[in-house]
């Protein structure tokens, strides 16, 4: 029998606390997934600030595995938001993202970003289908079931589709390989990749990388190496939404801001679907109650 | 704020806030719709039933079907394969049903949150 589970890297920055994150999203894998056993990526200082800031026992539960890997990381400067009205810098580390099939102890790897909250169990298929190697989500949408702007469509208005890094599935074969190798060579010539296939901004963007990746692994087409994976789009809560309530697991209440005139936001009750809140200041002012949802 | 105004401009808020809610209550239904069998992806539709169905009912035991990825795919055994279907839809629909109920019961914004 193979052993399979998730994988989160975590590197704290002075403004976020990612280990703690990565705790919070491991055990909503415990409580909704059937394959759940969890591993943190992380460094020794970041592992022994979640240890002594939230208790070895909670850290225990969450985490069945912890590989430490203090690389050196590039620092990649983002803007985050929290609401529509205040914004803050961080330095995201995010380089060695594609190192994941080095670094984890399973078989069968769901690897997830930490602020990417499991739900339901309906990510569990991708461990059961022998013929899926690397599977990511190509859609996705809001609180409001919207798509997002066209720039998270598509790389560049008349481009390829984009892939979110968000969530990456993988086995051990040949065909996810190939797949790193090439998540690591658009890394690497980021500069040439993005005047080729023409995408914005100046960060560094793992959705890039593997968008680049998938493309060209599906034949530069809209191919099925690389598996869509089926559990809807994903749903996403933006970074000017915020969190109003949670009522349990998978029952929350958020603020959901309009795009076109910030001034305005709806409440959206959000029952069972796994979400990327990506929000993250949010999640800190809601950890005790989400927290409280799972243990 | 003239008070007809005001009850005009809530009774809007309530009902893009319904009309959100439904919107993501379809989205749920769709994902659970959704499955994998014979290394195919298939929609727990009425339609991918009724093909189901009808090639049952003309003595098919098995065949090949398109699934919801154009990929043509060869099911074995219809009856398994139709029974699963079922199962899905019937899954789904029981949820989309209680929720859309609980929804259309909601008469303000508070009610609808469970507030």
């Amino acid at each position: 029998m193979s052993y399979n589970g998730c994988c989160f890297f975590a590197y704290n920055n002075s403004e976020i606390d990612y280990v703690q994150l990565a705790l919070l999203s491991a055990l909503y894998v415990k409580k909704h997934m059937k394959n759940n056993n969890t591993c943190l990526i992380t460094s020794d200082g970041d592992y022994n600030w979640l240890e002594s800031s939230l208790g070895k026992e909670l850290v225990e539960k969450a985490f069945d595995e912890v590989v430490i890997t203090d690389v050196k990381q590039e620092e990649n400067v983002r803007t985050h938001y929290d609401s529509p009205w205040t914004t803050f810098d961080s330095h995201f580390q995010n380089s060695n993202k594609h190192l994941v099939n080095e670094y984890s102890p399973f078989d069968k790897t769901l690897l997830l970003d930490i602020d990417y909250i499991v739900r339901n169990d309906n990510l569990d298929y991708l461990f059961e289908q022998e013929h899926i190697h690397v599977g990511m989500y190509n859609s996705a949408c809001d609180l409001r079931g919207d798509p997002p702007d066209l720039y998270e469509q598509y790389l560049n208005p008349v481009g390829v589709p984009m892939w979110w890094s968000t969530v990456v599935y993988f086995d051990r074969s040949e065909t996810s390989d190939m797949f790193f190798d090439l998540w690591a060579h658009t890394q690497k010539e980021y500069s040439f990749y993005k005047f080729l296939y023409s995408f914005p901004g100046h960060m560094y963007r793992t959705d890039y990388c593997v968008s680049v990746a998938s493309h060209l692994m599906n034949g530069m087409a809209d191919g099925d190496t690389i598996h869509k994976i089926i559990d809807g789009p994903m749903q996403y809560m933006d970074q000017k939404d915020d969190i109003v309530e949670i009522k349990s697991s998978n029952d929350w209440i958020f603020l959901s801001n309009d795009r076109n005139e910030p001034w305005k936001d709806i409440v959206s009750r959000n029952l069972h679907q796994n979400l990327h809140v990506m929000n993250k200041r949010s999640i800190g002012r809601n950890f005790d109650a989400m927290i409280g949802a799972v243990t | 704020m003239d008070d007809r105004l005001e009850k005009a401009l809530e009774f809007s808020n309530y009902r893009m806030t319904i009309e959100n809610q439904k919107k993501n209550l379809k989205i749920r239904m769709e994902t659970q719709q959704t499955f994998m069998y014979k290394k195919g992806t298939w929609r727990a539709d009425q339609l991918l039933i009724s093909f189901v169905q009808s090639l049952l009912d003309n003595e098919f035991q098995h065949a090949v079907i398109q699934d919801s990825r154009n990929t043509p795919i060869q099911i074995d055994d219809l009856h398994e394969f139709k029974l699963m279907i079922i199962e899905k839809y019937n899954e789904a629909m029981n949820e989309f049903l209680i929720e859309t109920n609980k929804l259309s019961k909601a008469r303000n914004i508070k009610k609808v949150m469970d507030w």
